[in-house]
């Protein structure tokens, strides 16, 4: 109730004074060649119109922004917007510290972003909470060369082919088949979503704040079972086990032969790979016998924080608008491998002739893997402190890996605590219905 | 009248001198410690906007969290050997400098040094000087492969940890020991010398309890610092990892209060560390601080 009036308010004052000129700020915390594209994207939309100035400053990491975010909005010094990653969307939410995109911006046409990428940020009204801006999804990477060193022509596209090429890799010598770092959004939401598993009871959360984690009675728990075992058996490795001693650089430097990752990460590694190795880029494998679903959106959007003035938000809606054109999301794309989100983007990079080329491969393969059949459990996750859920997952499972405690039991503790903060998030949220 | 009436003519000055740090400490160590009291009796939404009092319940669920007590545990193991092996030996070492054998002077000098380093840059050093495949243990590491493994092996990272604290607390204990070992008049060793006490001896029975007072000092700083000092070591070689096993409390009230967004939970258990640092300082000084002799 409260946050329709104020957008409505919010609206009406829009129309009021839009000519008002602003200073806005932008707060992200991509860093590394995301941030360099980034910045290019501040840098046109000044050099584009005069009458807003955008200054964009980057927080380091998507966790240091929603902290310094946090303590900035309790001491009203907040930017009016903000990026803010997937795992935070609920939080956001019941936050009161955000106004919905589309109630601020009425007259777009938001239907023209993908389903997958609505679900995850929609209200049950079906209202877009925040502007998707850098979307990711998981795919499967490959070293080619490598691969064909050992014999292995095909790219494989299920968890049993994956596993046959590894020790095919690891007869050939190869010290590092496959490399994951174990993070939950990889090995846990991904993994979930497209195979069609919940990870929390009442559809992930998407009916209400009483859900529970179910994840530890899924097939999941197999799966991750199998990377214990896989790890023993030399055919996984994780960051520590790698010299590089983090999954991407492992992969990038050519340590590891195959890896599971995020779109976003597709500039780097072809730019690492440039003239030493051959690419390839797939879907996430699936085990035999389960229908393929959609993967989730990850990555970032754009919120609009509360508490500016008229002139700041008018600012922030000119720069969500440049955002959105077609030639800006392509740019981005081409400059960082995240998944352009609209269908208009899609259309223009077909259109442009360039559809094939490798700066555009992650469009395609992401928006399709986005794009599978979708089941009630694969919109999106929607659980109170999800964020420190991460943690505790990557917590628990990593006892596993070292050997402390099975898969099993790590998988238990990992529900127990989980279960606990959405407790804790119901209780802190008390009478707060779900928007 | 007081020592201060004779050195200042004007009552206030004093007061006016001390002012701006008595400000300092009240904004940056009262004011926040009395918010965590305050929080801790509160569930508070992370963005602000609503809070509710919820009278103990924030502390029962962090007594009743076994996340809780095993980082607690963790301090507690952590507190004792790194406390003290930091005190330990920096003593080895003063004894050594004091007994000007050779290179002493200047090592005197250069054990000192790492004072000026701070403690996260202590950390980022370390996870390299560690790192299992380029730092100094690589080599055991191809003899043995996995037997040494931080990023995997809990007690691992937990060594790395504490050999950190420890080469950090080198040169505040080596200074504050080595000063009291050279106040000790040469007359004392030369007596010693002379009805026979051999330098093993002179240490244990004339140098030690005389230093008494040094080492106490030594050890309630350490053991009260290793507490908190700990996060920037923890923060850039472990993470809190693997697994958890380094994360001490310290640590898991930051990872709670900033990226679990749990202010309650984070200002409840800072009331807890906090009240149990004072019981601990306080339980040093009754019943050891009374037994030493700071008369010579």
């Amino acid at each position: 109730m409260k946050i329709s009036i104020l957008a409505a308010a919010a609206a009406l004052m829009a129309g009021a004074c839009s000519a008002q000129a602003a200073n806005i700020e932008f707060w992200y915390g991509n860093t590394g060649s995301v941030e360099t594209a980034i910045k290019a994207q501040c840098d046109a939309f000044n050099a584009a119109q005069t009458q807003h100035k955008v200054t964009c400053v980057g927080q380091g990491s998507y966790e240091v922004s929603m902290q310094k975010a946090i303590a900035a909005y309790r001491a009203k010094n907040h930017p009016v917007l903000i990026q803010f990653f997937d795992a935070g969307t609920l939080d956001l939410m019941l936050s009161n510290a955000v106004v919905p995109v589309q109630e601020i911006l009425p007259d777009v046409k938001w239907d023209n972003y993908i389903a997958g990428t609505r679900a995850y940020y929609e209200t049950s009204g079906g209202k877009l909470f925040a502007q998707p801006y850098n979307a990711s999804t998981l795919l499967f990477y490959t070293n080619r060369t490598e691969l064909e060193k050992a014999g292995i022509t095909q790219t494989p596209t299920t968890w049993e082919e994956v596993i046959d090429a590894a020790r095919k890799l690891k007869a050939a010598g190869h010290a590092c088949p496959f490399v994951t770092d174990g993070d939950t959004w990889r090995v846990l939401e991904q993994f979930s979503a497209r195979h069609g598993l919940p990870i929390a009871s009442r559809h992930n959360g998407y009916d209400g704040l009483d859900a529970e984690y179910v994840f530890n009675t899924t097939f999941v728990a197999k799966h991750l079972q199998n990377l214990v075992d896989w790890r023993k058996e030399g055919l996984v490795r994780l960051n520590a086990d790698t010299k590089a001693g983090n999954y991407t650089a492992a992969f990038n430097a050519g340590e590891c032969a195959m890896m599971e990752g995020s779109s976003g990460s597709y500039a780097a590694s072809t730019k690492a790979f440039d003239g030493k190795y051959q690419l390839t880029v797939n879907m996430a494998p699936m085990y035999k016998g389960y229908e393929r679903h959609n993967t989730l959106v990850g990555g970032a959007s754009i919120y609009v924080m509360k508490g500016r003035d008229q002139a700041e938000v008018e600012g922030a809606k000119a720069f969500l608008d440049f955002l959105r054109k077609p030639e800006q999301q392509m740019a981005f794309t081409a400059a960082t491998g995240y998944v352009p989100v609209t269908n208009d983007v899609l259309d223009a990079i077909n259109k442009s002739g360039d559809a094939k080329a490798a700066k555009y491969a992650t469009a395609a393969i992401g928006i399709e893997s986005m794009n599978q059949p979708p089941t009630a459990d694969s919109r999106g996750i929607r659980l109170g402190f999800y964020v420190q859920f991460r943690e505790i997952f990557m917590e628990e499972t990593q006892k596993a890996y070292g050997g402390q405690q099975t898969m099993q039991v790590s998988l238990d503790n990992a529900k127990k605590r989980g279960d606990e903060l959405l407790r804790r998030f119901e209780q802190t949220y008390k009478g707060v219905k779900l928007p | 009248m007081t020592s201060e009436s004779t050195l200042f003519s004007n009552r206030w000055l004093p007061v006016l001198l001390v002012a701006p740090f008595m400000l300092l400490i009240v904004l940056f160590f009262y004011v926040p410690i009395f918010q965590a009291f305050y929080w801790s009796f509160f569930l508070e939404q992370p963005f602000g906007g609503g809070s509710m009092f919820v009278g103990l319940d924030n502390f029962a669920r962090v007594l009743s969290d076994r996340e809780f007590w095993q980082a607690g545990w963790r301090t507690i193991v952590f507190m004792v050997t790194a406390s003290s092996l930091a005190v330990l030996i920096p003593l080895i070492l003063a004894v050594a400098a004091d007994r000007r054998i050779r290179l002493s002077l200047p090592a005197r000098n250069v054990l000192v040094w790492p004072k000026g380093v701070a403690g996260a840059s202590i950390g980022v050093v370390f996870a390299f000087v560690f790192n299992p495949f380029v730092g100094i243990l690589a080599p055991l590491n191809k003899a043995f492969p996995g037997i040494w493994a931080p990023g995997i092996d809990g007690t691992d990272a937990f060594i790395t940890l504490i050999a950190a604290h420890v080469w950090g607390g080198i040169p505040f204990n080596f200074v504050i020991l080595l000063a009291g070992l050279q106040s000790i008049p040469r007359t004392m060793h030369q007596a010693a010398a002379m009805d026979g006490a051999g330098p093993w001896r002179r240490i244990f029975d004339v140098q030690l309890p005389l230093i008494m007072p040094q080492l106490f000092l030594t050890l309630v700083l350490e053991f009260t610092e290793s507490v908190t000092s700990a996060f920037a070591l923890i923060d850039t070689i472990t993470h809190g990892g693997p697994g958890g096993a380094t994360t001490l409390l310290v640590y898991k009230i930051y990872k709670d209060g900033f990226s679990g967004y749990d202010l309650s939970g984070a200002s409840t258990q800072t009331a807890i560390l906090m009240v149990f640092v004072i019981l601990l300082t306080a339980a040093q000084f009754v019943f050891l601080g009374r037994r030493i002799n700071y008369e010579r």
